[in-house]
């Protein structure tokens, strides 16, 4: 390829980037004047959860490990920027927007340590094994978190900056999509990929399979850490209750639902779980019996998931060219 | 006399007190086509998972263009230039039959995260050229019009071949083919058969096939080794193990 075609091509990447940027900015101002916030909400909480269904998806749906420890490595990223804007620095700058993008961020990085520590035990467990280990890592972070006194104990955390909004959370979505669509497309995807499918031909054709297991649990708790500080600076509020057993199953639901291995699916499985029980709400308490009895149904009817392995549009005819 | 590419000695195995291989030794010269022949539960299948490092041997030592293996996990072996296929199929059911091929590319990669996520020239370089070999690989045996189709979907012959394909992709010098041919008619066999001896033309890789069927062991590969009860018994040229005893013994048994 020669150079001038290249940089067409970053060129256009950067375009496209401004425009979706702009677009999500201005759809931002329109939604903060125009929709009930109780809407706001519900599109926001389905934004974070996109980021954490998208992420746990390449653990559980692509590189076919099964981790049931998500909300403990969104509590670290919520924990650990909640702690940088609220407890310690917590200065001038950490209160300002970028520097919760900052804090955020450092979140992020220090939820994907967590999971490259979690990560080790995956060398050696499969399947429910491997589901319990990660639970009771999760509840172990939950737990510490319950008994630090600096960061609330049992009484959670208060007075959190609120900078974070539909624009940041969906800017965030956006870059969870292109880094695990990217990824997957890449040689390195296909190596998880692959050893989802069969372990022992993946490391007969030269993968690293332990490599990447580890890997694979670090990018994704990376991501769920990021979700966790998200939540953390829209709520405004943490505790160690929201980061339970309940929201690890929960982001599983949204994999599984969805169809394992499929990012739209993750997608679409974020906003069911989420919207579902928001819509159920006319019939009260009644909802929490019919939101899992339309799980169930669902996954009678679809044990695939709603998209099984594939991308929504591929159920759609390509149009000719 | 060209050096050997593989030089196999002494190589055992045991599994509780059952010796499942023992003293295994075998010479392959560049462009060789050998076969491993013997009864069931010979330990043929183990002897290639020793080679390809699924199990590590109890002693032994096989040296691959200087360098002893024992001992390293399977990916490296991969890396060191040994590639096998499985008696059980084990293609990536879920990729294409494309991504299967590019999957045996992996060590060849040298773009690294960032140019997959900023998709840079040398990431879109380095796709397209696997991409085209991937594909010139899949024209060689046969499977190109399939490239697009998942794996699993491929016929029984068909994964085998596309499992042959995937391991010339990792550039091995020596290639272990766990029965080929298995359930396949005689038409298809005659082919792949036919398939392998143009592969080791081609791609300049000594071949080591496991098969059952005789009359093929026999037609293509110019030595034979026979296994028994973890032992080889006999080495040859296919007319000397026809008309060895020990091999008549081990195959009909003592009358």
């Amino acid at each position: 390829m020669s150079a001038p075609s290249q940089n067409a091509g970053f060129l256009k990447q950067a375009t496209i980037t401004a425009v979706f940027i702009a677009v999500l900015w201005g759809v931002d101002q329109l939604l903060q004047i125009g929709l009930n916030p109780y809407y706001v909400r519900v599109v926001v909480n389905c934004g974070i959860a996109a980021i954490l269904a998208l992420s746990l998806n390449l653990i559980n749906g692509c590189a076919g490990q099964f981790s049931l420890g998500h909300a403990g490595f969104m509590a670290v990223g919520a924990y650990v920027s909640a702690t940088l804007t609220t407890v310690y620095p917590a200065g001038e700058f950490f209160q300002s927007p970028l520097g919760v993008g900052v804090a955020i961020t450092i979140g992020g990085i220090v939820a994907a340590l967590a999971g490259y520590l979690v990560g080790l035990p995956s060398l050696r467990l499969k399947g429910d094994y491997l589901a319990i280990v990660t639970l009771g890592f999760s509840e172990m972070i939950r737990v510490c978190f319950l008994n630090i006194p600096a960061v609330g104990g049992a009484r959670g955390m208060n007075g959190i900056p609120v900078h974070s909004s539909f624009f940041w959370v969906y800017l965030w979505a956006a870059l969870a999509w292109v880094f695990f669509w990217r990824l997957l497309r890449s040689g390195r995807g296909r190596a998880i990929l692959a050893l989802r499918d069969d372990e022992t031909a993946a490391e007969a054709m030269g993968v690293e399979v332990s490599h990447f297991k580890v890997v694979s649990f670090s990018l994704s708790s990376a991501f769920a850490g990021i979700a966790g500080g998200l939540f953390a600076h829209y709520q405004g509020f943490i505790d160690p209750q929201s980061f339970d057993f309940s929201r690890s199953v929960l982001v599983v639901i949204m994999v599984v639902l969805g169809g394992m291995g499929s990012l739209s699916g993750a997608v679409l499985g974020a906003v069911v779980v989420t919207v579902l029980p928001e819509s159920l709400r006319v019939f009260e308490s009644y909802r929490l019996i019919i939101f899992p009895l339309v799980l169930i149904l669902m996954m009678l009817l679809r044990p695939k998931g709603i998209l099984g392995h594939r991308e929504i549009w591929e159920f759609f005819p390509r149009r000719a060219k | 006399m060209t050096p050997p590419v593989l030089e196999v000695q002494d190589l055992s195995i045991s599994f509780g007190g059952l010796k499942a291989v023992a003293g295994f030794g075998l010479t392959l010269r560049p462009g060789a086509l050998e076969g491993l022949i013997g009864p069931n539960g010979a330990g043929k299948t183990t002897v290639f998972n020793l080679l390809s490092g699924v199990y590590t041997a109890d002693s032994g030592r096989f040296v691959l263009d200087g360098a002893d293996l024992r001992g390293f996990s399977a990916y490296r072996i991969s890396h060191a230039g040994i590639a096998r296929t499985f008696q059980n199929i084990r293609v990536f059911s879920h990729l294409t039959v494309l991504e299967n091929v590019l999957v045996g590319f992996h060590q060849s990669i040298r773009y690294g995260y960032w140019d997959a996520f900023l998709l840079t020239g040398r990431f879109r370089n380095d796709e397209a050229a696997m991409e085209q070999q991937a594909l010139a690989l899949l024209e060689r045996v046969g499977l190109a019009s399939r490239a697009g189709d998942n794996a699993r979907d491929l016929p029984y012959g068909d994964q085998r071949r596309l499992e042959i394909a995937r391991a010339l992709a990792t550039h091995p010098k020596v290639l272990l083919l766990d029965e080929p041919a298995a359930g396949l008619n005689t038409v298809e066999k005659e082919q792949l058969m036919g398939l392998i001896a143009k592969i080791r033309d081609e791609f300049k890789v000594a071949i080591l096939v496991i098969e059952h069927d005789m009359k093929l062991v026999m037609g293509i590969c110019e030595r034979i080794t026979v296994l028994d009860h973890g032992e080889v018994i006999a080495t040859g040229t296919p007319k000397e193990i026809q008309s060895n005893p020990k091999v008549i013994e081990a195959y009909l048994g003592v009358s």
